[in-house]
This record gives structure tokens, sequence and C-alpha cells, in this order.
């Protein structure tokens, strides 16, 4: 095929309305068809891997509107390509779990015809290096997700779906007036053509449009203090949209940060020292980490405490991210988004499933499920301990990977020694919620006696999803390899 | 060669048209024919009609090199007192943008307003009538053209606002009306002014005039009078205050024609006038004050339509707000600020006629208030998903058109070094997406108060999703629109020194 990226797209784009039709007659065949269209697209991305191993990206332009500078420009490198790869492979896992986990629900064509929509734009985001492209995934993400977390979600869930719909507008428009700010000043909205032609541009100009396009980025990822959203929207989300919320959507925030705050606008000010800002971005990292840490031990419900951890795991992507001029850093912080999709979304799965089968949410309920649940339990296990840093699971790896950077930063400029330092003890305190929620959860006295069975394509959906967490641990070569590819300087 | 005839022949098309429906109406009923299947072809007689003709002019335009045709009942030269008319790329841009949004509109119209109602053979003949102005209005070429073309298109649009006759829409037209005759006295007051100064009324000579003349500011205060005139007449704050009770006293079906092509003409003329008269710095420096207008408007609007209860007031007070959005566009006097104003008039125009069409329909069910709306989208799907898509393009979300426009006319803002006017738009967006969701969340999120009777209208909807297709086809591929507008953009530049 000579237009790969372009499929990428296209499919779930013309799998909508194909979905939506197919779940009339039976939900199960629209998943069973949705899970097809999304092993397509991983297929298609697996197909360009070679090219962006041997060269180090790979581009498909088409044309959509010259008058504003734009092109229809797909583009891939290692970075993007492995973010699109673990998007697609949470998406497959989500859909296979939603079969049974919404099976009591109703309209659920439209669930899934909706989830076929988030796919377009989840997936876009990583795959372009257009800005108004990029703007237009990054916010076609907010219709499916506002309609799904309202639909289908739990007690107040269009109050949560509300809140997430706002904030993250919010953000957004901030972004929007960065794009447009950029195009005025470089008359490109390529971001790697706007990175050499912003080298002119006084750095007085450049301070607002990196601060404007930050900002609007730290809402998506909910760093403190813009994080007043997260909680509620993916506490009260149906499993499966708050294991692509967690996994994906802040994620996309993180990942917007790097390529374009840092990789499109804050080269031009590197020169004429724009270190405060990295120093921002290290602080408020702390602070997430810190506050996400915190609150995740205080909590009693299940998905609040794993919607707290993704604070604090946030916190740590932006202290990584603040080690920038480091390639340990960027190596560092895609792979631990990388890693911190796949177990968070594992995380969210299991949660959903715990809850599914004890009909509780209060962590004080449970207890003991291990021997109940064993499957869930050892998902659970899976995803926890990576979410708390132990070897050898996934996110173990990445976060020594961060340490390295942090340190050799802190050698260079001593700024960085206190951030990292409390940055590892906030590695204690992640490990203490994660023991803390399995303790509660699956190994203390039982306390309820009803637990029903998991059924068969939820079980399916956590142990693939363990077996890539664990793979991710053991032997994340090929994610290093690839972010690696990428000639950053 | 164009000649006078061609470009007056969209409007002779629709006024034969308009004439023709009160005797054809009649000979329908008196054969019991179905005159609402009769005016349904008609309206697609009279447009396809018009199409072929601004078809032809914009085929003739484009084929010859001026960027500016002046065209006069006496050939190509401007004499004083003959009434001239101006084809450029914005005016047949403006005339196809009116035939689209027009058409969705009057489709409306006719299917909205039973054929059974007393006077609606009237209401049919009018709107076609206030189109053809319209249209006129866009060609013409000279001050008093414009002004004659335009308070004709006023004068139908009362009509259009007080047709039911109930106690609210008499108070609203006569608002309207006075609010217009204060206008028109402004604006009239201004043309004498500048035709004893220059003794010319035409756009060129008058541009001229203020170019050259040593003391120009007798003329510069003329010029306050005409723009402050058609100032009242688009609504900017502080004169917004008939639009709100106008539009919301009309049936649905004229608000969805008023916003569509009266309201966003408005801004057209606004437009000729500062940009294409006034330029600025060269003659006077406008768009200082215009900025405050623009970001006191906008928020004015968005604040009245968060406090609103009632659908369709809410949606008349983002009219308001919009008119802010296009005063940004228009502040900025560069090709980028026309482009933005141009696609943005196209994309409003759209938006607000579908909302009201949607609040037409939920207000014949008696549903008039956000509280009546609570569960209505599980009830009523597809109005609710053509309200929701409204509502979203509004608050600039993609993939829908609104996205897009908005993205110009902040990016046009920060152009012409008014960020902070970005800024406060930003602001205003985000306000606005509040109160769009607000109203999403009811239509949803609450449970439905009483049984009401919710069967969608099947023919409504067909101009429903004409405008709901565009809308969104517009959103992922503007280049539709832009690539007419951009020419449009070239010609500025030779304007501005």
């Amino acid at each position: 095929m000579q237009t790969p990226l372009l499929f990428v797209l296209l499919l779930p784009s013309l799998s909508v309305p194909v979905v939506y039709v197919l779940g009339k007659k039976s939900a199960k065949i629209a998943a069973a068809a949705l899970v097809l269209v999304s092993l397509v697209s991983l297929s298609l991305l697996l197909m360009v891997m070679p090219t962006v191993l041997s060269q180090g990206e790979y581009v498909e332009s088409y044309y959509w509107i010259p008058m504003l500078g734009s092109s229809f420009t797909l583009f891939v490198d290692g970075i993007s390509l492995s973010m699109a790869i673990v998007t697609l492979v949470l998406i497959v896992a989500a859909t296979i779990f939603s079969v049974n986990y919404m099976e009591e629900k109703t309209s659920l064509p439209e669930y899934y015809a909706l989830l076929g929509f988030l796919t377009i734009g989840l997936v876009g985001v990583f795959i372009t290096s257009n800005l108004l492209l990029f703007y237009f995934c990054w916010e076609l993400m907010l219709i499916p997700t506002y309609f799904i977390i309202g639909g289908w979600g739990y007690r107040e869930s269009y109050k949560a779906a509300f809140k997430f719909f706002i904030f993250t507008h919010a953000g957004a428009v901030f972004v929007l007036l960065g794009i447009g700010a950029v195009y005025m000043l470089t008359g490109t909205l390529d971001m790697f053509q706007a990175r050499d032609l912003l080298a002119t541009v006084s750095p007085d100009v450049l301070k607002w449009v990196l601060t404007s396009f930050t900002v609007g980025f730290a809402v998506k990822m909910a760093i403190v203090p813009a994080h007043m959203w997260l909680p509620d929207a993916h506490a009260e989300a149906p499993a499966p949209m708050s294991a692509l919320l967690s996994a994906v959507i802040i994620e996309a925030g993180a990942y917007a940060v790097l390529r374009i705050s840092l990789g499109t606008v804050y080269p031009s000010m590197a020169a004429v020292g724009g270190r405060e800002f990295l120093y921002v971005l290290s602080i408020f990292g702390v602070l997430s980490a810190f506050y996400g840490a915190f609150t995740a031990l205080a909590e009693t419900d299940i998905k609040r405490i794993i919607a707290y951890s993704s604070i604090s795991h946030m916190g740590y992507a932006l202290f990584a991210l603040s080690l920038f001029p480091f390639p340990e850093g960027v190596v560092g912080v895609v792979l631990h988004l990388v890693n911190h999709a796949a177990s968070k979304g594992l995380f969210f799965l299991t949660a959903g499933s715990v809850m599914k089968q004890t009909e509780t949410r209060n962590i004080d309920e449970m207890g003991g499920l291990a021997s109940k649940m064993p499957l869930t339990a050892v998902s659970s296990a899976a995803a926890a301990f990576s979410i708390g840093g132990i070897p050898p699971f996934a996110c173990f790896m990445s976060e020594f990977i961060i340490f390295i950077g942090a340190f050799t930063a802190s050698g260079a400029d001593s700024f960085y020694y206190l951030p990292s330092i409390l940055m590892l003890v906030a590695t204690v305190f992640s490990l203490a919620y994660v023991l803390r929620y399995f303790w509660k959860v699956f190994l203390e006295v039982p306390k309820s006696k009803i637990v029903k069975k998991a059924p068969l394509l939820m079980k399916i959906s956590m142990v693939l999803l363990t077996v890539f967490v664990l793979v991710l641990g053991v032997w994340p070569r090929p994610f290093i390899d690839l972010i690696s590819s990428v000639a950053f300087k | 060669m164009l000649n006078i005839l061609d470009v007056l022949m969209p409007t002779i098309v629709f006024t034969v048209c308009a004439i023709l429906t009160l005797p054809l109406l009649r000979f329908v009923r008196r054969r019991k024919l179905n005159p609402q299947l009769f005016m349904v072809v008609w309206i697609f007689i009279s447009f396809a009609a018009a199409s072929v003709s601004v078809l032809h002019i914009a085929t003739e335009y484009y084929a010859q090199p001026q960027p500016f045709l002046n065209i006069s009942s006496v050939g190509e030269s401007m004499l004083p007192l003959s009434s001239s008319f101006l084809v450029d790329a914005v005016s047949v841009y403006m005339a196809m943008a009116y035939l689209v949004v027009g058409l969705a509109s009057c489709l409306y119209g006719v299917l909205y307003v039973k054929s059974n109602e007393p006077l609606s053979e009237r209401y049919y003949a009018l709107i076609l009538m206030v189109t053809g102005t319209v249209m006129a209005a866009t060609f013409s070429g000279d001050l008093l053209t414009l002004f004659i073309f335009w308070e004709a298109t006023a004068a139908g649009s009362c009509f259009l606002v007080v047709y039911r006759k109930t106690r609210k829409s008499l108070e609203a037209s006569l608002k309207y009306l006075v609010m217009i005759i204060i206008a028109s006295g402004f604006i009239v007051y201004g043309l004498s002014m500048v035709y004893g100064l220059t003794g010319s009324l035409n756009f060129w000579t008058a541009r001229e005039a203020l170019m050259t003349a040593e003391n120009k500011q007798l003329l510069v205060i003329a010029f306050a009078f005409i723009t402050a005139g058609y100032a009242i007449e688009t609504a900017i704050v502080p004169f917004h205050m008939w639009l709100p009770d106008a539009y919301t006293a009309a049936p649905s079906s004229s608000s969805a024609f008023l916003s569509a092509l009266v309201d966003q003409g408005s801004y057209y003329i606004l437009m000729r006038v500062l940009i294409y008269i006034l330029t600025p710095p060269a003659i006077v420096n406008w768009p200082f004050a215009l900025a405050i207008f623009s970001a006191l408007t906008m928020t004015v609007g968005n604040l009245f339509a968060l406090a609103q209860n009632n659908v369709k007031r809410m949606i008349s007070y983002v009219c308001v707000a919009d008119i802010g959005y296009n005063l940004v566009a228009i502040t900025s006097v560069t090709s980028l600020g026309i482009m933005a104003n141009l696609f943005f008039f196209l994309v409003a125009a759209m938006e607000t006629a579908l909302s009201f069409m949607a609040t037409g329909i939920l207000n014949d069910r008696g549903l008039e208030t956000l509280e009546d709306l609570s569960g209505i989208g599980r009830k009523m799907p597809m109005t609710s998903l053509a309200f929701v898509i409204a509502a979203l393009s509004f608050a600039g979300v993609p993939p829908l058109a609104g996205f897009v426009a908005k993205y110009m006319v902040f990016t046009s803002a920060i152009e012409s070094n008014v960020a902070w006017l970005a800024v406060i738009g930003v602001l205003n967006t985000v306000l606005q997406s509040a109160y769009f969701l607000r109203l999403i969340h009811y239509l949803y999120a609450k449970t439905p108060k009483n049984s009401i009777e919710a069967k969608e209208p099947r023919k409504l909807l067909v101009p429903i999703y004409l405008l709901v297709i565009a809308i969104v086809l517009l959103g992922i591929y503007p280049a539709l629109a832009l690539n007419l507008i951009y020419p449009a953009a070239g010609q500025i530049n030779p304007l501005i020194p």
C-alpha cells in the first residue's frame, strides 16, 4: 500500500457509520469490526516501522488548506510511532473489554460508533507534523469523550463530562492562540519549518507563545493546579474510557509539550536563555507528583486512587520533560509515556473488572479477592507494581532512565539537584499507594461475599495488556531503539 | 462584458418570482393542488434561476483582468448621479454565500409557515423579495444604491418579524423600526454631507476625495454618521437592544432567515464602508476604536446569552456575540482579516440559521426554556443532533466549520498586533462553550419532566440537514469556500498603503 498513514486515519473515519449500522444488529459484531479496524491500522503502522528506523521519519503530504499555510501532512518518527502503536494496542484492549463490560447498558451502537470516532483523534494527534491538523485531532477527542463519559458513566457522569470538556477546551483555545501566533510569525504551520523560522523571532514574543502553548497542554496533562477535571472524569467514566483517558488523552498533552513547546518553540529561546522555563516545568512536575501520590494514599474509591496516580505520573513526565536538553530525558519521558499508557490502561481495566464483579467501588469493602479472582489479581499486580516502579515491571525501566537523566542534568546544572531528590522521594509514596491498593483489594481479610465470575472477553483483554506490560518491562529494547532513532539535537 | 442588467439579474429574478408567487399560489389553491409542494418547487426554481445569473456574473468577472469592476447605467464611467454597481471578488463570493444559506432558510420558511395560515403567501413572497434586495445591496457600487436596497431589506425584515402579529412581535418590530429609522436618519445625513462635499456618492470617488482633500475633517464626520447608522443596523453593543427582542419575537423561520441573510449582510456593509472607503491608516485610523467595540460586543453578547433561560433568546444573544467576532476580523485590515471575515460570515450565518431552525421545531412543541428541553435528546434525536452540531460549531470544536472560522479570526487579530483582542476572544469562546454545553447537558443528561408528544417533522429536517452537512464539510475541507475568498484577500493589498 502506498499511503499507509492516510489509511490509519481514513479507516476509523469510514468505520464510524459501518460500526453504527452493525451495532444495530449486534453489539458484538460492532466491537469485532472496531477491533479489526484498529488491528489493520496497527499493522499499517508496523509497516512503516522499518522506514522510520532506517531514515528517522516517514512523511505523507496531501492538499488541504494552502491558503492558511496548511497541508494534510502525516508524519511519524520514532517518538510518534511509539505513541501511536501503544494507543492502538490500548484501543484494541478497551474495545474487547467493552463487549462484556457494557453488555447491560443501552444504546450500544452509539457507544461503539463514538469509540470509532474517538480513534481518529487519538491516533491523529500523534501522526501529524502540521499544527492545524494536530489541533484538529486534538479537539476531535472532545466530542466522543464527552458523550461516552456522560452517556455511559456512573453517578453524575454528565457533570464530570462537562468539567472535562470545559477545562480541556479552555486549555485548547490557548493552544489555538499559540498556533495562530506561530503562523503569523513564520507563515508556516509545519512544526519543523516553524522551528527553523522561529530562530529569528525576538525572545520577548516567543516567551508568550511558549506560555500559551504550554498552559494549554498542561491542562490536558492535568498538571496541578489545572488537574480538577481529571479525578471526576476518570472516576465516573466507564472503565474502558477511563483506560483511554488516562493512558492516551492526558499523555497526548505530555507528547504535545515535547513536540511543540519544547521541540518547536523552545529551541529558538534556548540560545538566549530559556532555562527558567525548564525550571518552572520541573517545579510543577514535582508538585503534581507529590499531590497525586498523597491524594491517592488518602482515597478509598478504587477508581479515584488510580486517577490521582495519573496526576502523579504526569508529574513525572513533566519533570522528565524539563530535562529536555539531555537525551536521557527525552528517551526516558517517551518510554515512560509508553509504559505508563500500557500499565495505567491495564490498571483501569482491572479496576473495572473488580467493580463489575463485586458491585462496589469502595476499597474498604473489598479484600481477599486474590483467591476469588486470580486472573484479575495477577493482572492487577502487574499493573500496580509497574505503576509503583518495582522492577522488573514496565515503569521501573523508564523511571530508571529518567533518573539517570536527572542526575546527569544535576551535574551540569545545580538547579536539578533538589527536584531530582524530591522525585526520588515521590517514588516511595507511589510505591506506598500501590501497595495499599493491592493489600486492601486483593489480600486483606474478605469483607464482601458476592463475587461474580469475570466474563471471558474481559479476561482476554486483561491478559493481552498484562503480557504487553511484562514484555515492556523485560524487553524495552524495540521501543528504546525506536525512540533513539529520532535525532534530537 | 457585464452590463447593468447582468448585475441586477439575480435581484430581478427574485423580484419577479416573488411577485408571481401570489397569483400562482392562488391558482394552485383553486385547483386543489398541494400548495406546500408547489412552494418548494417554486423556491428551487427561483434559486436555480438566480444561481445561473450569479454564475454568469462570476464567470464574466473572472474572465477579465480588472479586480474592481464598476458598472453603471451609463457604461463604465462614473457619473455623479448614475446608480452604479461594483463587482469584485468579495461581492461575487457574498452573492454565492447568500444563495446557499438563503436556499436553506427559504426552504425552511416555506415548510415552517403552514400554507393554510393567513397571509402565508405574502410571507413566501417577501422572503424571496428580501433575498433579492440583499443581493442588490451586495453588488451596489455607490452609497446611495446601497442605502436604498438596504432600507428595502430592513423594511421587509420588519414584516417578517411581525408576521404572526402577537403582542410581543408587534412591540419588537416597533422597536426594530424605530432603530432603523434613527439609523437611516444618520446615514442620510452623512450621505448628504458627502454628496455636498465631493459631488458624488460613488465608493471610489468618495475614497479619492478623502485621500486628496486638504481639509478632510468634515468628510470624516460625514462618514462617522454613516458608520454609526450602519453600526445601529448591525446591532453593535450598545446599539444591540433591538436584536434579541426582534429575533425572539419573530417566528423561528424569520429569525433563521434574518440572522442568516440580513444580520450577516450588515457586516458586509460595515466592511465595505470601513475597509474599502475609510482605509486605515491612510484616511482615518479607526481600528483601535472598533477593537474596543468588538471586545464589548463579544463580552456583552456572551454574558447575556449565559444568563438566558429561554433558548431562542439565548441564540439571539449569540447573534450579538457573533457580531463581536466579526468585528475582530474587520479590525484587522489585512488580507487574512478579509479572509477571516468572509469565512466567518458564511459559517456564522449557517450556525445561527441552524440553531434558530432547531429552536423553531422545539418551540412548536411548546419547548421554550432550558428546563423544557430536559431529555429531549433521546426523544427527538435528529433535531437534537442538529442543534448540538450548531452549538459545538459555535464553541469552535473540530471537525466543524466554526473551528476554522475562529482560528482565522484570532490569527488575524494577532497579525494586526491586537493580541489582547485575540485573548479576549479566546476567553469569550470558553464562555460560549460553557453555555452551549449547558444546553447539551439539558438535552441529554436530564430526565424528561412530562410526557410530551415529540414526533420529528421529517420535512423540516431536510433544510436543517442541508446546513449540517455544509458545516461539517466546511470544517473538514474549508478550502471549498476559501478558494473563492482567496482572490478577495489579494485585492485588498493595493488599497492599504
